[in-house]
């Protein structure tokens, strides 16, 4: 019981005191830009709770996810094929870091040439950024598959699609999930930067609209829910990575413990 | 092997080349790769490019400078504590996922177009790559080696040296090459949509004034400094982890 | 080795601390006068043709005559100006009316000191158009009616001189819809298709009469004669702190902007120092007009049209905006 209690403290006092200086600090402030916390607050419950949800948050989030899932899916693709290929890891390498180092917002433009401005173009810029860390450490990944494993696969016969399960894709998969993670947070900022510059409905447009009509305390709020988004997005993948990967943490859990 | 780096470079950019002329993109919005090389050289020429570019290189340092420093004090002192450490684990949760664009109106509001605008985008993110690497390099100190040291009575500040660093050092070394590329996409990000001086900056003037091969040039640089960036960090790496015996990947979250 | 890491840390931490501390890029125009000392004064600004006004003001002394020392430093747009004016970061900023009459309805302490730039006046022959594809059906801003114009920022003076547009064609100005695409993605976006018809400035203009569009109107000349486009503005608490500065602001603004208008070819010739736009484009561009004081019924006009449009929620005060 008191365990349960103190752990609950541990989690809860520092966000809960930092809350508090956020909110009486900010109580009598009268600068436009640096609104009081409480408006803040009514102007989340006004702005987001209702028909704006659906019309600007849930679409943003199904791009988000279409996104992502194609990320996941091409960059896991393409970095076994490459991880697997020596010749091919060297000739792709260079182009891939230079790919790589382009910032997302200077692609944008791009991509509007090639995809016009719709929702396709969106989807694309979420695939062009969150692709980087999936295929990089899926390449590192299958690279990294424990010689004495891939000896006793070789014994025992196991070829094609099973050794390509079992074998490379499951070593593979800490480095994959440590990837995709990095890709989540990419892909919340490829979502609202796609929506900032060619859109008309979308939770990152809406909030960029609110900054540009001076609706200051509904732009934080909008801060506000991205920041929240990105919080239960992320305790979703730690729920999903912990079932994916429980042999994993089991394993190295057991290695430490000895 | 080398050779075969050399030949893809060359494929992509024949691709590169051949795309705009055979229609594949319409040419005048995304010309072909030889126009992109001369309005490169043209604006080689210029000394508003180079100050440009050290102004980016400048921001990217300096943010990463402070992101590692703060990220590896946090870290190590965090990460000692186990108090601490189980405190401040829900505000990291929260903080960490927030995505830095968020903070461009912050940072407008605060620093307007200067420098110090983008420096908060580049430090805030960057900040949490490392940090959270050097928790995980803090937290995968070897029990052995701990109970060792508890042993021989090593004070904390000695077992900060001797124990917790050289465990930290890869996670942290990662962890700066991490966030070094986030540091330069997000300066170069920070200079396009605040406007902060730098080649972010230039490519949006670029687009302003409808200068297309110019602004692809521009685009061009970016991705060169970028490799450049990692080839460097990785050399870096190499030097400062070259005691480290196994195979360093890149540790799961 | 650990020494040489230590030493190495501590470096980078002293180099970085040394090169945080004595750099910092533009922006600290504090405004406050050494004696002696000429005022220190930052402008925000778009690095747009519109402003070759105050480019060519500084490079003539107009400023400097009045001790003033002029930084302009390109922002992206009104979005990241006006906060920075009102935070003081900057002295004074440019931007277009409608973000203005937006952030004074909100009650943002904004003042208009000086006048930016106004439309040609002349159908046809201004530095915006309302421009549609070579093959385009559509003939006249009527026919925009259900269809899409894309528009570099929503629910701002594109929208509602382009709307200005339809109403004056006998079209319901309701009906048209906007697509934010910003000005440089516009003609290729015209060309594939992607939109039916774009309201741009120059130098797009050129690109797309260069691809073969051609213009359906000029909306600014159908919003208001001789519309002021944008202005020059400062904050209420810097008028309040240094009342001399903005009165010399204000005088050696009015004198570029004379200066400008009566030379337009020193102003293209100043506009390629602060732009990327290809030599060949600078000389065919249609220029604004540069006129030394606000057209304050265009202004009024703007604030009536924007209101019936919905762009205002609240009733913005002109009087009190305006010098």
């Amino acid at each position: 019981m008191t365990v349960a209690l103190r752990r609950l403290a541990l989690v809860v006092t520092l966000p809960a005191a930092l809350l508090a200086v956020w909110w009486f600090a900010s109580m009598n402030s009268t600068d436009f830009y640096r609104p009081p916390l409480s408006r803040i607050l009514v102007a989340f419950r006004e702005t987001w709770i209702g028909p704006r949800f659906v019309d600007d948050v849930l679409p943003s989030m199904a791009r988000l996810a279409i996104g992502y899932a194609g990320a996941l899916v091409l960059g896991v693709a393409l970095g076994t094929a490459i991880g697997l290929s020596r010749p091919l890891r060297a000739a792709l390498e260079p182009v891939l870091e230079f790919l790589r180092a382009v910032p997302p917002p200077v692609l944008v433009p791009i991509l509007i040439l090639i995809a016009g401005i719709g929702s396709t173009m969106k989807v694309l810029v979420i695939v062009s950024g969150c692709l980087w860390p999936i295929l990089l450490n899926t390449v590192e990944g299958v690279r990294g598959v424990d010689g004495v494993l891939a000896d006793t696969c070789r014994s025992y016969r196991i070829r094609g699609a099973g050794r390509l399960w079992h074998l490379v894709l499951r070593s593979a998969s800490p480095q994959i999930v440590t990837g995709a993670r990095q890709a989540l947070s990419i892909g919340i900022i490829l979502m609202v930067i796609s929506e900032m510059f060619a859109a008309s409905s979308g939770l990152g447009f809406t909030i960029v609209q609110f900054q540009r009509g001076f609706a200051i305390p509904e732009m934080w709020s909008g801060v506000l829910l991205l920041g929240l988004l990105g919080v239960l997005l992320s305790l979703a993948f730690r729920g999903v990575e912990h079932r994916v990967l429980g042999w994993y943490h089991g394993l190295r859990a057991a290695a430490r413990e000895r | 092997m080398r050779f075969l780096g050399v030949a893809g470079l060359l494929g992509f950019g024949a691709l590169l080349e051949l795309a705009p002329r055979v229609g594949l993109v319409p040419e005048r919005y995304a010309p072909p790769i030889s126009r992109i090389a001369v309005a490169l050289a043209e604006q080689a020429q210029q000394q508003r490019f180079w100050l440009a570019l050290s102004d980016t290189l400048r921001t990217w340092i300096i943010g990463l400078g402070i992101a590692v420093a703060a990220g590896v004090v946090l870290g190590v002192v965090i990460g000692a504590t186990p108090l601490l450490r189980a405190a401040t684990a829900s505000t990291i949760e929260f903080l960490r996922p927030i995505p830095s664009v968020a903070l461009i109106p912050l940072a407008v509001l605060l620093y307007g177009a200067s420098r110090s605008g983008t420096l908060v985008l580049v430090v805030y993110a960057s900040f949490w790559q490392v940090l959270v690497q050097v928790l995980h390099g803090v937290a995968d100190v070897d029990p052995v080696a701990r109970e060792t040291a508890h042993a021989y009575r090593l004070g904390r500040w000695a077992r900060v040296r001797y124990l917790v660093w050289p465990t930290a050092l890869p996670y942290a070394v990662t962890g700066v090459r991490l966030a070094a590329s986030v540091a330069l996409i997000l300066a170069i990000t920070g200079e396009l949509v605040i406007g902060s001086p730098g080649l972010g900056r230039e490519i949006a003037i670029a687009q302003s004034s409808g200068a297309v091969p110019v602004m692809y040039a521009l685009v061009l640089v970016t991705g060169l400094v970028g490799v450049a960036a990692n080839v460097v960090t990785r050399a870096a790496e190499r030097r400062v982890l070259a005691w480290h015996p196994s195979v360093r990947g890149e540790v799961p979250v | 080795m650990r020494r040489q890491l230590a030493a190495l840390l501590s470096g980078t931490a002293l180099l970085v601390a040394a090169a945080a501390g004595c750099s910092d890029g533009g922006g600290t125009g504090g405004g406050d006068s050494q004696p002696g000392q000429p005022d220190q004064v930052t402008v925000g600004v778009i690095p747009i043709l519109d402003v070759a006004p105050i480019y060519l003001g500084k490079q003539q002394g107009f400023f400097s005559d009045r001790n003033i020392e002029l930084t302009l430093t390109p922002a992206q747009g009104g979005a990241a100006i006006v906060p920075a004016v009102v935070s003081g970061q900057y002295q004074f900023g440019f931007s277009n009316v409608i973000s203005l009459l937006l952030a004074q309805s909100q009650g943002l302490p904004l003042k208009v000191v000086s006048n930016g730039n106004n439309s040609t006046g002349v159908d046809g022959e201004d530095f915006a158009a309302l421009m549609v594809k070579a093959d385009s059906p559509i003939q006249s801003p009527k026919d925009l009616v259900g269809k899409t114009v894309a528009a570099n920022t929503l629910k701002n003076i594109v929208e509602t001189s382009v709307r200005a547009s339809v109403r004056k064609d006998g079209g319901d100005p309701a009906a048209v819809k906007f697509t934010e695409l910003p000005f440089p993605e516009q003609p290729a976006a015209l060309e594939a298709g992607r939109v039916d018809a774009v309201f741009v400035v120059e130098p797009f203009q050129q690109a797309v009469l260069a691809q073969g569009g051609r213009k359906i109107a000029s909306s600014y000349v159908d919003t208001a004669p001789n519309l002021a486009v944008a202005l020059y503005f400062t904050s209420q608490q810097q008028i309040d702190r240094n009342p001399d500065l903005v009165r010399r602001f204000t005088e050696a603004m009015q004198e570029s902007l004379a200066y400008a208008d009566a030379h337009p070819d020193e102003a293209r010739a100043i506009i390629a120092t602060y732009t990327q736009i290809a030599p060949e484009v600078i000389a065919k561009l249609t220029l604004p007009k540069w006129p030394a004081d606000v057209n304050r019924e265009s202004v009024q006009t703007l604030a009536d049209l924007a209101t019936e449009d919905g762009l205002l929620t609240k009733p913005a005060d002109v009087a009190a905006l305006l010098p």
